[in-house]
Parts: structure tokens; C-alpha cells; sequence
């Protein structure tokens, strides 16, 4: 399974390094987005093996179930879902912004 | 004591500054009480250091490293400390004299001292590493004289090239002093005493026989080359002749340009003698010697006349320690004191030719004698001196020159050769200093030198070159047995073994006196056609001038640099993008290419794989070509909202069900987010980069694409470290009260990362804000540029 995860890994950073190499503006953030993904996807195959099992949720005597994932690569995704999404959220206004003070969104019309 | 000489010196530079009050030929004067001390204190030390006794003073700094301000004295050290603070005297008194009128003298002799002190300490540093701090406090003492007046262009280029090629040199010489140090120690000396010099000469045959002989004399060679000017990095001399002539006549002449030579006969016992030592100082020594000679009898400025002897006798010197043996260790320190003696007379004498005419130009001058009789006399003084004429010093010094390169224990080849660079470097002599006299002294007066009213300077400013030109008569004529009893232990510390000096004027009819005869002959016969001589083209192009080479080499060197970084921050983003994501590919693709290899995990069939999971994992290239290749905006956030929705379908096939419902969620937000944003943007993508640049970017992209999987692969199986999960599972209901682990590792556990994440929000979100708002604030199109200028600072905050 990791040999699947790996593959996608690889081809979402090459489609996110190929969209944020585009002179749009738009592409950019679409790379950017594929970008978080791939990260997102890498963190996971860091941690305690990639299975099939259950979720991190002990049970009232505080035991975790058989075959568990890691819950601490899941804690620092989360996080990182939430920040990205932050970041694009930002990129988009800037793009609006430049949208309307440009006319374009190409990225060599933005230097001085 | 020792320590004390140096320190002292050092700390006693500000005392300088009294010349800018005080009257001045005064103060020159009695700052030249501080080296007439330290004269008289070496002086008091010659018994102590007789044959190969000497006096050591350590004070520890890191003991265990073998790094301690080490001073050792002994015949070497005190010959050169002598002829510092002796010449260093002079100067002083010659300086206040010279410089009379200065508004500047005081720096100049804050300077001077600080270079004294230096050189003292250079001189008498009893390990590599003191001595070269030392060292590098020289070159840069140095550099503040060479550009003392620098409002003059020539000034700053000069300092600016004498600092870059003698610093550039004592980087080289660092390193090779600290490989000697470790060579040292491989040799078996205690690591806190690696770095002297005793050990590094006592374990010499031992580092000559290992394997970091070679690299550690070739970076010496460096620096000892570089500091005294030898070809090919002698231009920088004749450039430093800007500084104001006390400085030359101190710094260029006898002492500065000297530590090179101190340094390569000082490791000359342990170290020399081999092929590399012996073929490259011969052969680098003997050229400069000839060179030098030949070039100075075509100079016009008398202090480039000079200034080209001076780096061929430099030459002269580290040949002799390159042939070896007991004549060269001799003669090494007789031409070291005779050398000192008359050039620093010269050198004076030019800035009082040039103090009293205001030229220095050989074609400008003439017929100084009538009006100089006294300058014209210690003149002739000197320059006999130089020249080799019997009964001089100079005559004693080319003698025992001469003798050893016929006795060296070299081969027959390299004697010859030597015997040629000698004889070559002796007729030069001659032309060049019959040249100097003549064209200054001879012939009538010029119009130059009847407009000023010239006479003799101030007896204070002419005893200054008077003493060491008359000693350069008196010495040989009267106190042999006494310059022999002072140079006998700096000839044994050259050699390394003790030897009996006795200089004699005459040693019968030998082959040294016959060849000597001959280039005295041959350089009298030239010298009639000097002028002629001189007037014969060049044998070099122009741009073979070493000077102006380097000038384009550090303008090159510049433009290169402003090239490159115009090149590499050309404001384009995704231009920074292709060369961070180059320099990742090369930082951590070659590694893996080469490593990763070894470690990757075996790729086995899972035997759990389902096809649901296939067709996700298929989808998800799919989707990123649709994104790529899609025309319209809506299509493209139909894409990635597709690959979104399979990453968290991965999410909850890898049992993270949290993950898996923010990707949803914030996969809903992003795409209400791109449909708003885009529909104020043109409907369609244009295509605006080049077919050559997209085939560039996809290659690079597909090369980052395998990166990641391959480090994927070979990352996955490693178990280097343990894993910190279990903690968490273990104590997540105990400690966090909490039974979903992720939560509780969230708030809790790592409550911090949150914390930062939520002001990460709230900064986007400010940011966000500043941006939609400045819209209604700024006015509507015409000048749409403060906004954009605001915006960029907000990304940047």
C-alpha cells in the first residue's frame, strides 16, 4: 500500500510544482493546493506504518484498540489542513486584489 | 620580556597621536625612543641566545588545543628584531621630519607603531599560530599605510591589491600551518605542543615522510610567496610604493616583505631539503632575483626602481634557502642585514629627493649633486653597497651569494642555474643603480630642480639614511668579527645546526671573487648603454602587466557576481521556485540516488488491496492532468475539488476518520472560496508561457514527482527511531481525559501547535481583511500602484 501512496505523493508534487511554475496567478494557487495535499499525504506515510486499522479512540479503561493508527502524524495534518487552507485563503484575496489594481492575472504584469 | 616588548609596543600606539600637537621632527624623534629601547633590550639578549641557546615566554590561551601566545628568542628572531627596531628608529625620527607638514602624521604613527608591534611580535612568535596573528595584523597595518593618502585613486588601489593578495596568501598559509600542526601530531607530539615550531622542525623528517608534507608546503609556499612579493604575485610591491616613502622604506624594504622569508627559513631546518622545497624556492627565488633585477634597470620613478630590486633580492633570499646547506645559511643572514641596510637608506633618500625637487622622475632630475653634495654622497654609499662593489657590505653579501650556490648539496643543475640568476641579478644591479645616480645626481640641472631651491635637508632628516649607509661601509671595514659574532646564531638557526661565522673581506683568489669580477665587468660595460638599453621596446604585451591583470580578474570577479544575482533575483516568483526546487533536486536527489538505494523497502503485492482503493489512487493523476490541462476556471476547481475528495477517502481508508472530515469540510469552504474569487477573473486560461519553458517546467516537475517517491520508499520501512505514538495512546484518557487520541493531542499534548495555528489564522485573516478593505479606501483606477505597493507588504508581514 505504500508503494500507492508513494506514487501519488509523487505525482501530486509534480503537479503542484508544474501548476506554481505557470505565470497565472490562478495556476499558482491551484499548485499551491495540490502542494498541501502532497505534504499532507507525505506526513502520513511518516508515521507508525500506514494500515488499515482503527481509528485512535481508546476505549473507557484508556486502551487503545488492536492494530491502531498513529494518532500523532493524524494531530499534525489537522493542523496543517487548517493552516494551508488559511494560506490559500489569503493567496485568493491577494489574487482578487492584484485582479483588480492589474487587470490580469499574470504574474509578469504584477512586476514593477 | 618578550611578551612585554611586543604588548607594550602594541598598546603604545595611540601615543602616535602626540604629533598632532607636538612639534613635529621632535616627536618623530622621541616615538623613535620606544625602538631604540627595544634595540638596545635585543642587543643585551645576544649572549643569551649564542649558537642555538634561545629564551621561550608562554602565555597559555587553550592548552589542550596547543593554542598559547607563544614568544621564543633566538639568533633568527634577534636578527630580525634588530634590524625592526633598529631601522624602526630611524624611520621615526625620519617620518617627522619628512611628513612635516602633514595634518595626518599622527595617524601615520599610530599606524607605524601598530606595525612594529606586529612585526616585533611576527618575528618573535614561537608557534604558527601566534605568529600568524601576527601575520595578518601585518597585512593589514600594511594596507592602512599603502592607502594612508587616500584621496589618490592609485592609493586605494594599491592598498585595496596588496591587502587582497597578502590576506588571500595568509589564508592559504592558515591552513597549511594547521596541517603542519596536525601533521605534527601525527608524528606523535602531544597535541599541546603541536604548533610550536620546535616540535613542527623536531618532527620534521617524520612530516616529510607523511602524507600532508606536500599540501601543508605548497599553502606555506603561498603565503610566504604572496607577503614577499614573489613572481608571479610580486606586482602588489611596486603598487605599494603609494604609501608615503617612511612607510616603503620600512614596511616594502626591510621588514614587511621580509616575513616571508623569515617564516621559510625558520622551518627551513625541519622542513627543507626535500625535491618540492629545494625545486620550488630555487625556481620561484632564482626567477624573481633575475626579473626583478632586469626590470628595475627600465624604471623611471625612482621608488619603482627601487621597489623592483627590492622583490629581486626577496627573490635572491628564498633562493638561497632553497639551495641549502651551510653557504646559503650564511649568506641568507648577511643579505638579510646588508639588504635592510642600504635599501632602507635608498628608500629614504628617494623621499628626500622627492621632498626637496617634488619629482621622483629619473627624466626630471639631474645635476642634484651641486646642490646636495651630502644626500649625492650617502647616495653613492649605498648604492656601492648595492651594486657589490668591493669592501661594501653588498660586496660581502654577493661573495658568500655566490659561494653558496656553487657548495649547495643540490645538483649540478640547479647550482648553475642559481649561479645564473646571481649573476644576472648582480649586472642588473648595477645598471640600475648607476641609472638612479646618474639620473639624479649627474649631468645639469633639469628645469625641475632650478625652480626649487634644493640643498641638503635638515641634518635630523638626513642622519636617518646616513647611519645604515655608512654602516653599510664602516661595518665591513671595522666590525667583521662583531657582525659575524651577531649573524653566527641566526646562520645556525637557518641551518639548524650551530656553525662558526667568520666574514672576511678577502678570501683569496676563488671562483666566487673571478664571477663576481665578471658580472662587476659586465655590469660596468652595460651600464654606459643604460639608456639605450632602457629605451628598447618591452619584451612584454602590455596586458601582461601582473597589476592591471588583476585589476580585470577583480572586476570580473564582480561583474560575474552582479551577473549571477541580477540572474537569480529577477523578481520572477516562479523563477525562485525552478531554482529552489533545482537545488532541492540536486541537495537531496543525489544523496538518494546514491544511498537511498540500499535502504529502500522491498515492494511486496498487498494482499489487502482493494480495487475501491486502486480506483482512488487512479483518480487522483487523473484529476491533476484535468487540472493542468483545463481551459475554463470552473473546470479546473472541479479537478482539484476531485482530488481532494479522493485524498480524504485516503484519509478515512487509513483509519483517520478526524482528517477526513476537515479535508471534507474544508474542501467545501476552498471550493466556495475559487468559485468566488474566479468568477471576477477572466473565464478562460490563456496559454502564455513558451512550448520550450512548459517542457522545461514538466521535466523538472516530473523529476521532483520521482524524488518524492523514491524518498517515500526509502523512508517508509525506516525504524531508526522510535515511534513517541504509543505515549500518546497510552495516556491520552489517564492524562488528556480524552478518549479520541487526536483531539487530545490537539488541545493538549501539543496545545501549542494549536495555539500557533489559530494565530496563523488569525493573521491570514487580518491580512485578508486589510486587503478587501483597501479597495474602498484607495480610489478606483488611475492609480491603482500604492494599493498594490500596501498589498505586497501585507503578504510580506
Amino acid at each position: 500500500m505504500v508503494l500507492i501512496l508513494a506514487i501519488t505523493i509523487g505525482c501530486l508534487f509534480a503537479g503542484a510544482i508544474y501548476l506554481m511554475l505557470r505565470r497565472s496567478v490562478v495556476k499558482l494557487i491551484l499548485g499551491l493546493l495540490l502542494l498541501s495535499h502532497g505534504v499532507n499525504l507525505l506526513i502520513f506515510t511518516m508515521g507508525d506504518g500506514v494500515r488499515r486499522g482503527a481509528p485512535p479512540i481508546v476505549d473507557d479503561a484508556g486502551l487503545p484498540p488492536a492494530n491502531v493508527a498513529d494518532p500523532l502524524v493524524q494531530a499534525l495534518i489537522l493542523t496543517a489542513i487548517v493552516i494551508s487552507f488559511g494560506i490559500m485563503a489569503f493567496v485568493l484575496a491577494l489574487a482578487y486584489r492584484a485582479n483588480q489594481a492589474v487587470g490580469s492575472d499574470d504574474l509578469d504584469d504584477m512586476i514593477e | 620580556m618578550l611578551a612585554s616588548i611586543v604588548l607594550i609596543t602594541l598598546a603604545a600606539a595611540p601615543l602616535g597621536l602626540l604629533a598632532r600637537r607636538g612639534p613635529r621632527p621632535l616627536v618623530g624623534w622621541g616615538l623613535a625612543l620606544l625602538p631604540a629601547a627595544i634595540f638596545a633590550l635585543l642587543l643585551s639578549q645576544l649572549p643569551a641566545v649564542a649558537g642555538e641557546a634561545h629564551i621561550t615566554q608562554a602565555i597559555p590561551w587553550a592548552p589542550a588545543m596547543g593554542v598559547e601566545l607563544r614568544f621564543t628568542l633566538d639568533g633568527l628572531s634577534l636578527l630580525f628584531g634588530l634590524v625592526i627596531s633598529g631601522i624602526g628608529a630611524l624611520i621615526f625620527g625620519y617620518a617627522g621630519h619628512y611628513m612635516q607638514s602633514d595634518p595626518g602624521l599622527g595617524r601615520f604613527f599610530v599606524y607605524l607603531i601598530l606595525f612594529m608591534g606586529a612585526m616585533l611580535g611576527l618575528v618573535l612568535a614561537g608557534n604558527v599560530l601566534t605568529m600568524f596573528l601576527f601575520w595578518e595584523l601585518t597585512s593589514v597595518t600594511s594596507y592602512l599605510l599603502i592607502g594612508y593618502k587616500h584621496d589618490y585613486p592609485d592609493a586605494r588601489r594599491g592598498a585595496q591589491q596588496s591587502l587582497l593578495i597578502t590576506a588571500g596568501g595568509g589564508l592559504a598559509l592558515l591552513v597549511g600551518l594547521l596541517l603542519l600542526g596536525e601533521a605534527a601530531r601525527r608524528a606523535g607530539v602531544p597535541p599541546g605542543e603541536a604548533y610550536t615550531f620546535e616540535a613542527i622542525i623536531g618532527a620534521g623528517e617524520a612530516i616529510k615522510a607523511g602524507p600532508l608534507y606536500a599540501p601543508a608546503m605548497i599553502l606555506v609556499f603561498l603565503g610566504a610567496f604572496t607577503k614577499s612579493a614573489q613572481f608571479p604575485f610580486h606586482f602588489w610591491l611596486p603598487g605599494a610604493m603609494q604609501a608615503p616613502t617612511p612607510a616603503s622604506a620600512f614596511l616594502h624594504s626591510a621588514t614587511m616583505v621580509k616575513a616571508g622569508i623569515y617564516l621559510l627559513a625558520r622551518l627551513a631546518p625541519g622542513l627543507g631539503g626535500t625535491p618540492l622545497w629545494s625545486g620550488t624556492l630555487v625556481l620561484v627565488g632564482g626567477f624573481t632575483f633575475a626579473f626583478g633585477a632586469l626590470v628595475a634597470t627600465r624604471k623611471l620613478d625612482i621608488k619603482a626602481l627601487l621597489a623592483y630590486t627590492t622583490l629581486s633580492m626577496l627573490g635572491g633570499l628564498v633562493m638561497l634557502i632553497g639551495l641549502g646547506g651551510k653557504y646559503a645559511a650564511e649568506a641568507l643572514a648577511v643579505n638579510i642585514l646588508a639588504h635592510a641596510l642600504y635599501k632602507s637608506a635608498l628608500f629614504m633618500i628617494a623621499g628626500i629627493i622627492d621632498h626637496e625637487t617634488g619629482t621622483r622622475d629619473l627624466n626630471r632630475l639631474g645635476g642634484l649633486r651641486r646642490f646636495m653634495p651630502g644626500t649625492a654622497a650617502f647616495t653613492a654609499l649605498a648604492l656601492l653597497s648595492q651594486m657589490g662593489i668591493p669592501v661594501f657590505f653588498g660586496f660581502v653579501g654577493k661573495e658568500i651569494m655566490i659561494e653558496a650556490a656553487l657548495q649547495s648539496p643540490l645538483d649540478a643543475p640547479w647550482r648553475y642555474a642559481a649561479l645564473a640568476a646571481i649573476v644576472v641579478g648582480a649586472v642588473g644591479y648595477i645598471v640600475a643603480a648607476w641609472r638612479l645616480f646618474k639620473g639624479a645626481f649627474l649631468g645639469q640641472p633639469s628645469p625641475d630642480v632650478l625652480q626649487h631651491h634644493v640643498f641638503d635637508p635638515h641634518l635630523g632628516m638626513l642622519a636617518a639614511p646616513a647611519v645604515p649607509a655608512a654602516l653599510s661601509l664602516l661595518l665591513p671595514l671595522g666590525l667583521l668579527p662583531l657582525v659575524s659574532q651577531l649573524l653566527a646564531p641566526a646562520a645556525s638557526a637557518v641551518y639548524g645546526k650551530e656553525l662558526e661565522l667568520e666574514l672576511a673581506l678577502w678570501h683569496g683568489l676563488n671562483v666566487a671573487l673571478g664571477v663576481s669580477a665578471a658580472a662587476i665587468l659586465g655590469g660596468a660595460l652595460l651600464a654606459r648603454f643604460e639608456r639605450r638599453l632602457a629605451a628598447l621596446p618591452s619584451p612584454l604585451p602590455a596586458w601582461a602587466d601582473g597589476a592591471r591583470l588583476f585589476d580585470r580578474l577583480t572586476d570580473a570577479m564582480l561583474a560575474g557576481a552582479t551577473a549571477f544575482t541580477a540572474a537569480i533575483q529577477a523578481g520572477q516568483l516562479r523563477r525562485y521556485i525552478l531554482y529552489t526546487t533545482a537545488a532541492f533536486l540536486c541537495a537531496v536527489g543525489i544523496p538518494l540516488a546514491i544511498y537511498g538505494a540500499a535502504s529502500a523497502i522491498p515492494i511486496t503485492p498487498d494482499p489487502q488491496l482493494q480495487p475501491y482503493e486502486v480506483f482512488a489512487a487512479a483518480l487522483i493523476p487523473v484529476a491533476i492532468v484535468a487540472t493542468i490541462r483545463a481551459r475554463s476556471r470552473v473546470g479546473a476547481i472541479i479537478a482539484v475539488g476531485v482530488v481532494g475528495a479522493m485524498v480524504s477517502l485516503f484519509f478515512i481508508l487509513f483509519s483517520a476518520p478526524d482528517l477526513a472530515l476537515t479535508q471534507l469540510l474544508i474542501e467545501v469552504l476552498s471550493t466556495v472560496f475559487l468559485l468566488l474569487v474566479f468568477s471576477v477573473l477572466p473565464a478562460r486560461f490563456e496559454i502564455l508561457s513558451s512550448p520550450w519553458a512548459r517542457a522545461r517546467d514538466a521535466a523538472m516537475a516530473a523529476l521532483v514527482g520521482l524524488l518524492m517517491t523514491g524518498l517515500v520508499l526509502a523512508t517508509a520501512g525506516s525504524d531508526a527511531f522510535g515511534s513517541i505514538a504509543p505515549y500518546f495512546l497510552e495516556n491520552s484518557l489517564e492524562k488528556g481525559k480524552g478518549h479520541n487520541v487526536v483531539n487530545v493531542i490537539l488541545v493538549d499534548f501539543r496545545g501549542f501547535d494549536t495555539l500557533g495555528e489559530i494565530t496563523v489564522l488569525l493573521t491570514a485573516l487580518l491580512g485578508i481583511y486589510g486587503l478587501l478593505r483597501m479597495r474602498r479606501a484607495s480610489p478606483p483606477p488611475p492609480a491603482p500602484s500604492p494599493s498594490r505597493g500596501e498589498g505586497g507588504q501585507k503578504e510580506g508581514a
